[in-house]
Parts: structure tokens; C-alpha cells; sequence
């Protein structure tokens, strides 16, 4: 009960916003998509490098999606409005709402990547998207909902939001899988950015989209995350002494 | 009934509130008075769970208080000092999510906020996003949004901050009627003239310690129930009887700059928190 009223305050939200959400989940995958899919027109692994860039985008999609719908939304919430004290003395169990906030969080972030899907339907890649890469895209949603929980949690000023949006996401957008294949990276480094969520959500969703099997060992690495920031958050909202 | 045990809170080095006890009886319109940073609004956020105590507990009815205790939490309802609303919702919204929050009926939701949002005076703003209202506007829907619930304990942490007199007046006849359906009332304000009018028993607190605990007409007689005020170069200074006789005496030894008047809750305030504001 408590998860439904979390989404219908998302869904509220999504209402009223509507454009700006649409706009803002499209300008900068688009441009991604135009400037290094068809501007800068090469090939990857003797594939054109569109098919190898659309399953990192739609990865990245997702995630600043659902991680820009909480972090900021919750960072707000707690230090400007003040709107999360409401929360906090009601009867709903905390739980539920940290729950709702992640399946929320992961709605949008799957809003952001199907608009991406969409937007690429007219280039014909013959690349594969099927109901486990919706799945897919769900649960790094999901880990990126649950980051975004923990961070706007310790999150002094709301103004830190735009700054763990700098220090977390962008580089990952970059480094993850997403506009590179990371097989050039040195060793360490590369090992160290394959266990990053982003990297093994690109990883799955492209080896199915090239008719693939993905390596299911992402689940595991991406269903850690989940369960620890999941906890944290948590254990944040019902044990932290100044929320 | 609200029990409040040796609870303390600090942040880092500086203690807001310390080892403060009291208790509030069912139905009992209470106020707890006290000079800025004397630990009012720290003491709320406790009672309301967004603030966990350093040290001590808060019962209600018996049960401690906690941030897992829906069935004590259902009870609950606070007025925060801040206009603590998502700004980008409209009132209807904000009823709505209010009662979502609190389980209710979703036709109770609309009939009750109808009812309440009407009888604040709102109705033609339903539809107008909290970010557009004005500072007494905010303050009356929260209002709205506390009693949408029927608590039976309701916290007010300056309640009228913001409020023109009339409609501070609305509010404290409002307070009155919910009083009298037997509703706890714990009531923070700056106001002091509003404790007098509406609590029965008021904590002075200052530097997050109890001074004084009793009813506005004890504390008063304790203090003197007759005043005569003087003024010099040093400013204004009053001083307090316990019977008119002896106030009249002394009236009539001062100067011409002296005038005579009965005790009021302010002057047992500022006795109390100016001499502790002193002495420390």
C-alpha cells in the first residue's frame, strides 16, 4: 500500500513534468547517437559502431534516468521542502517507501531508455531488444534508484545532487561499456570498471541485442548492488538520527 | 498520553535538548514556551520521529515511539515550522497524498478535504501548486492536511508564524474545537499571548532544560499577579506583586514613569528565560 502512494506521488510527478522529464531522458543520448552513431560514421569489430553505441546508450539511459528521478527528488524532498518529515511521521512502514522509491526510480529510468528504443526504431540495426532486456534495463534501474537513495541520504545541501551526478555518473557514462569496447583499458583498471553496474547492464543488453547469450554473472554482480544499497538505504531511513 | 523521559539530544558538542521530562495528559492542550534555540523545535522533531533522541524516550500511550511504530505514528499528527510540503503539488494534491500516507478511503480523502479546505477558506485554490500560495495560505493547509486524519495527538510547532490576527484567531478557535473533542494538543510558539489564551498546562524550557512546569494561572500567582513597570534610562523594568495592595504601595513610592497593570505569561517568560539568558 505504501509502495502504490510512492508511485502515484512519481506518477504526480511524471504528470506534471511530463515534457521536461521526455526532453530532458532524449537531448543527450540523442546527441551521443547523432555525433558519434552517424556524425563520426566508423565500425567496430567490422560492425558499424551504431550497433555497438545504441546498447550502451539505452544502458546509460537508464541509469541517469532512475538515478536523476530519486537523487534529486529526494534531496529536495529532505533538505529544501522538508516534504520527507511528512513521510516520517505517518504510519506507512519506511520500508515501503524506500521500496517504492526504487521501483519508481526504475520506471523512469525505463521510461528514459524505451524513448531512446524508440527514437532508434527508423535506423533498422536489426539489433535484438526483448523482454529480458527490458528486465535488464529494470534492475540496473533498480541499483541506480537504490545509489541515488544512499547518496541523497548523506547528502548535506541539496545542491550536492548535480555533484554526485559529476563525480558517479558521468564517468561511468563514459567509461562503462558504453561508447568503447573496455578490452583496451589496462589491466586492473579494466577489471575494476567491469564490476561497475553500467558496465555489465551494457555488457548483457548488447550480447542481446547480437543475438548473444549475456554473461549471467551480471545478474549476480548487479543483484550485489542492489541488496547493499538497498540495506543501506534502509537502514539510513530508519536508524540515521538526522534525516 | 505522552510520556517524556530523560530525553536529550545533542549535535555534536552542543546539546539542544537535555535530559527533559515531562509528561502530557490525554486531551491536554500543552504548550512548551521557550526563547530561540531553547530546544522546542528539536523536542517536536523527536516526538514526530524525523529526529532520533541522543539519549532518553518518548512514550505514547505506554509504547515507546519509534520510527518502526506505525500504530503509535497513526495517532500522530504535526504542523512543522517550516512549510513542510512537495511545493510542486496542488492542495488537493497534498490532502491526497496526506491521506494515501495514512491509509485512508480514497472518497474519505476527498469529502474530508473538501470539508476542511472549505472551512479554511481555500477552496477556490485547490487546484493552485503549493509554490504559489501565499506564507498564511501554506500554514492553513498544513493545517489542513494535519486534521485530514483525525489524529489524536497533534504537534504544532508555531502553528500562526506568518498568520495575520484574524486568522490567527481563526486558528486558535479551530484549535479550541478539536481540543474539545478531546484531541492532545502539544503547541510550540513564539506567541505567548497564544499559550495563555489556549494551553492548560505550559514546560518552560530554555537551553533544551525545563524551568518551569505548571498551568499559565500557577505560574503566574508564583510570579506575582500584579505588576508595576518602570521606565528609565536603563529601559523598562517590572516588577511583580502578590497582592494588589503591595503593588499599589510601591506604585505610589515610583516615579511618575511608573504604571500598574496584572501579570501576564509573557512577563513569567521573560522573567525566566531573560534571567537564565543572564545568568549564562
Amino acid at each position: 500500500m505504501g509502495i502504490l502512494t510512492v508511485l502515484w506521488e512519481k506518477w504526480v510527478e511524471f504528470r506534471r513534468d511530463f515534457y521536461k522529464i521526455t526532453v530532458a531522458a532524449m537531448i543527450s543520448p540523442l546527441m551521443y547517437l547523432i555525433i558519434f552513431g552517424m556524425g563520426i560514421q566508423t565500425t567496430s569489430h567490422g560492425e558499424p559502431y551504431l550497433h555497438f553505441l545504441i546498447p550502451g546508450i539505452v544502458s546509460m539511459a537508464t541509469m541517469t534516468g532512475s538515478f536523476s528521478a530519486v537523487a534529486q527528488n529526494m534531496s529536495v524532498q529532505r533538505l529544501y521542502e522538508k516534504a520527507l518529515d511528512q513521510v516520517m511521521v505517518s504510519p506507512t512502514p519506511l520500508w515501503q517507501f524506500i521500496l517504492g522509491q526504487i521501483i519508481g526510480g526504475s520506471i523512469r529510468g525505463l521510461y528514459a531508455g524505451g524513448i531512446i528504443l524508440l527514437l532508434t526504431i527508423p535506423i533498422r540495426t536489426d539489433l535484438i531488444f526483448n523482454g529480458m532486456s527490458v528486465f535488464i534495463m529494470f534492475l540496473n534501474g533498480t541499483v541506480f534508484s537504490t545509489i541515488a537513495l544512499v547518496l541523497s541520504f548523506l547528502a548535506k545541501s541539496y545542491t550536492d545532487a548535480p555533484r554526485y551526478t559529476a563525480y558517479i555518473i558521468t564517468p561511468m557514462s563514459f567509461l562503462c561499456n558504453t561508447f568503447f569496447s573496455t578490452e583496451q583499458i589496462p589491466n586492473g583498471f579494466r577489471q575494476a570498471i567491469g564490476l561497475l553496474p553500467l558496465s555489465q547492464t551494457s555488457s548483457m543488453i548488447r550480447a542481446i541485442a547480437n543475438d548473444q547469450q549475456p554473461d549471467y554473472i551480471g545478474f549476480l554482480i548487479l543483484g550485489i548492488y542492489l541488496v547493499v544499497f538497498g540495506t543501506i538505504s534502509v537502514v539510513f531511513i530508519y536508524k540515521k538520527k538526522n534525516l | 498520553m505522552i510520556e517524556i523521559k530523560n530525553l536529550t539530544k545533542a549535535f555534536g558538542d552542543f546539546t539542544a535538548v537535555d535530559n527533559l521530562s515531562l509528561t502530557i495528559n490525554t486531551g491536554e492542550f500543552f504548550g512548551l514556551l521557550g526563547p530561540n534555540g531553547a530546544g522546542k523545535t528539536t523536542t517536536i522533531s523527536m516526538m514526530s520521529t524525523v529526529l532520533l533522541p541522543t539519549a532518553g524516550e518518548i512514550l505514547v500511550d505506554g509504547v515507546p515511539l519509534s520510527r518502526k511504530a506505525s500504530a503509535e505514528k497513526r495517532k500522530l499528527s504535526v504542523i512543522t515550522q517550516e512549510y513542510s510540503m512537495r511545493q510542486d503539488m496542488t492542495m488537493k494534491e497534498v490532502m491526497e497524498y496526506q491521506g494515501r500516507l495514512y491509509y485512508m478511503p480514497m472518497k474519505e480523502i476527498r469529502k474530508k478535504s473538501a470539508d476542511l479546505l472549505e472551512f479554511a477558506g481555500l477552496t477556490e485554490f485547490t487546484n493552485r501548486t503549493v509554490r504559489h500560495l501565499s506564507g498564511g495560505m501554506k500554514r492553513k493547509l498544513m493545517i489542513c492536511r494535519a486534521l485530514l486524519i483525525d489524529p489524536e495527538i497533534l504537534l504544532l510547532d508555531e502553528p500562526t508564524a506568518g498568520m495575520d490576527a484574524l486568522s490567527r484567531r481563526q486558528m486558535w478557535n479551530l484549535l479550541r474545537q478539536v481540543n474539545d473533542r478531546h484531541m492532545t494538543i502539544v503547541l510550540t510558539t513564539h506567541y505567548i499571548e497564544e499559550a495563555q489564551a489556549l494551553c492548560e498546562r505550559v514546560a518552560l524550557v530554555n537551553r533544551g532544560k525545563l524551568q518551569k512546569l505548571d498551568t499559565p494561572d500557577n505560574l503566574i500567582k508564583e510570579l506575582g499577579t500584579f505588576a508595576v513597570d518602570e521606565t528609565s534610562d536603563d529601559g523598562l523594568k517590572s516588577k511583580y506583586f502578590h497582592t494588589r495592595d503591595e503593588a499599589i504601595a510601591y506604585l505610589q513610592t515610583a516615579g511618575s514613569n511608573a504604571s500598574f497593570r496584572t501579570t501576564t505569561l509573557e512577563d513569567v517568560f521573560v522573567e525566566c528565560a531573560g534571567r537564565k539568558i543572564i545568568n549564562n
